[in-house]
């Protein structure tokens, strides 16, 4: 059963364009020049219940607006979008007590009290009875281990303090649905790793349905088998992560040792030298080549140790953003 | 459950006003301030003659310590911020929840001038304590009936009125709403009848601004308390209070509608 379905999702908007200094602010006084942004333009994608999926593209591919969409904070330009089988821009109070959106760039925590009273807030506002709200409290409070913080000022927590109270705040009401996004962004590498421990640890116990956004690889790898990849609005990918790599990555990269001296020229005609640490080089060749070339080094030079690897997923993604790579074949 | 929501939602506005104590113990200064200035004014003209227009000096002082309290009962709040939670996108926080956001905000409102309400008494209880001002104080319990009931509804007029200033953030999110607000509330002031009452200005004027939503902030609730209205035009007033009342809710409705689809959610 899919709990979301989006279809031929448009998000437009209209933006005024000033032209730059004293004189284009003026002008703009004057004549306003608008200018549309396909934000989302013609997305379609279904997401099963339990799934994990991770929503990567660069800044400004539209990820956050359709997060918006999906939690019913913006009305979309077209498109059909149902969560959970509501409308999200409903705006039902049914469908909103089964979602929940987290923004590691925006806090919902009162911030001149306590985390507590947020959360005390959050039962009344969400209607969790006291039973339910204590368990789900404790047991969040001890996955994320913040019970010293719990009475301290929001304003005095650490950044990482408070995004482990924001997702509390968020979790309370027990959401089946779950958007996440950038809930990584600016910890520091321990605290990013308890906050994916903690995202996986939740979907596998309540079976939630969660996309997440970010900025960092490593949070998609870790956590998701399947990916959503979008740019300028128009989905690029979607499917496993582990084949962003057979439809993207157009090359393969030979790491080879050698035992003794080699012409640096002559190496260079078989491909893209990407490393030249002697006696480790790293070479980039065409896929379709690898074996090839692979075989016409070990015959045409001194070779201690020869692999072939496939390229990192960091660097197919970064390439696929920046516009060098579509998808191939 | 529905209650319950709304009612920690008040006590959470008061547990966060202790925060800032600094903060309203100014806005107290500041309003002690504003009613003495009048005060003093008033007392000074009042020196020179017995009478102004139809008011007697002890009608004129309960008008001006009136507006004390009519300030305090009407104009206190917290709703003030919606405006900047529009320009900000904190608005979205409210649109993800289960939760009306004018009951939202009508509760911390409500927190508020119950807080001010305390302060507001202790404060002219001194003022009448030392400076012994002559005072009129209704008796007939249908008066003071009169006076809550019109108190309350100036109070939800306002609550509608000052939610439609903020509510133009959506389209010029650039200014969190100030200018207007700024503009709106140097003219309410006068126009609500906060520095004398509106009777004492030319019969064309008064004509016009009587007929205004301002009018019903303070001026009419206290002409009701001074007994200066018969049963009839006390009727009046109450009538044209829920006119601009549902009017202004209409109006609200609409513009707060068209505002939601405008609005972006900026910084999310």
């Amino acid at each position: 059963m899919s709990v979301i379905q989006i279809s031929h999702l448009q998000k437009y908007y209209k933006v005024h364009e000033k032209e730059p200094g004293l004189k284009g602010s003026i002008k703009s006084l004057f004549a306003r020049k608008y200018r549309e942004v396909k934000a989302v333009d013609d997305i379609s994608f279904e997401i099963g219940e339990g799934e994990l999926v991770g929503f990567i593209g660069p800044n400004g591919a539209g990820k956050t607006t359709t997060l918006k969409v999906l939690s019913g904070l913006l009305y979309p330009t077209g498109g059909e979008v149902a969560v959970l089988g509501y409308t999200p821009w409903d705006r039902k109070p049914e469908f909103q007590k089964q979602f929940s959106l987290v923004m590691g760039q925006k806090n919902q925590l009162l911030w001149d009290l306590p985390p507590m009273e947020t959360f005390i807030l959050n039962k009344e506002i969400y209607e969790v009875p006291d039973l339910q709200y204590r368990k789900t409290l404790d047991t969040l409070v001890e996955l994320l281990d913040v019970k010293d913080i719990l009475k301290i000022q929001v304003r005095k927590l650490s950044l990482g303090q408070r995004m482990k109270c924001e997702l509390i705040a968020a979790l309370l009401h027990n959401p089946k649905v779950l958007f996440l996004d950038e809930p990584t962004i600016g910890l520091d590498v321990v605290m990013q790793k308890a906050m994916r421990d903690f995202i996986k640890e939740y979907n596998r116990k309540f079976k939630s349905t969660i996309i997440l956004t970010s900025h960092y690889m490593d949070d998609v790898k870790e956590l998701c088998e399947r990916v959503i990849i979008i740019d300028h609005g128009k989905l690029l990918f979607d499917g496993k992560l582990s084949s962003v790599i057979d439809r993207f990555a157009r090359n393969k990269i030979i790491s080879v040792v050698f035992s003794g001296e080699v012409n640096q020229r002559k190496l260079a005609e078989f491909g893209d030298v990407r490393e030249y640490d002697f006696p480790k080089v790293r070479i980039n060749v065409p896929r379709d080549q690898a074996a090839k070339k692979a075989s016409q080094l070990l015959n045409e030079f001194p070779v201690a140790d020869i692999i072939i690897e496939e390229p990192p997923i960091e660097a197919i993604i970064r390439e696929v953003f920046t516009g060098k790579m579509r998808p191939a074949g | 459950m529905m209650l319950a929501k709304y009612w920690q939602v008040t006590k959470t506005s008061w547990e966060n006003g202790f925060v800032y104590r600094l903060n309203f113990l100014m806005w107290r200064v500041r309003s002690v301030i504003r009613l003495l200035t009048v005060y003093f004014l008033w007392a000074a003209i009042f020196q020179r003659t017995d009478g102004f227009l139809s008011y007697d000096k002890a009608a004129m002082m309960t008008y001006i310590l009136g507006t004390g309290v009519l300030a305090t009962i009407v104009f206190s709040t917290r709703s003030i911020d919606v405006g900047t939670e529009i320009a900000e996108g904190d608005l979205s926080n409210y649109l993800l929840k289960p939760v009306n956001y004018f009951a939202y905000w009508f509760s911390r409102d409500l927190a508020d001038k119950l807080l001010n309400i305390l302060f507001v008494i202790g404060e002219i209880g001194l003022i009448i304590f030392f400076l012994r001002p002559p005072l009129i104080m209704p008796t007939a319990s249908g008066l003071i009936a009169m006076f809550l009931l019109v108190s309350i509804l100036a109070l939800v007029l306002y609550f509608i009125f000052s939610f439609l200033v903020s509510a133009f953030t959506f389209w010029y999110p650039e200014h969190n709403g100030w200018p207007i607000r700024f503009f709106v509330f140097v003219l309410l002031e006068f126009l609500a009848g906060g520095l004398f009452p509106l009777d004492i200005l030319p019969p064309v004027v008064f004509s016009l601004l009587r007929l205004l939503p301002p009018a019903y902030f303070m001026y009419y609730p206290l002409q009701v308390f001074l007994g200066r209205l018969s049963f009839w035009e006390g009727v009046g007033v109450v009538s044209g209070l829920i006119f601009w009342i549902f009017l202004l809710a209409i109006v609200l409705n609409l513009v707060w509608r068209r505002g939601i689809k405008v609005y972006e959610a900026y910084g999310r």
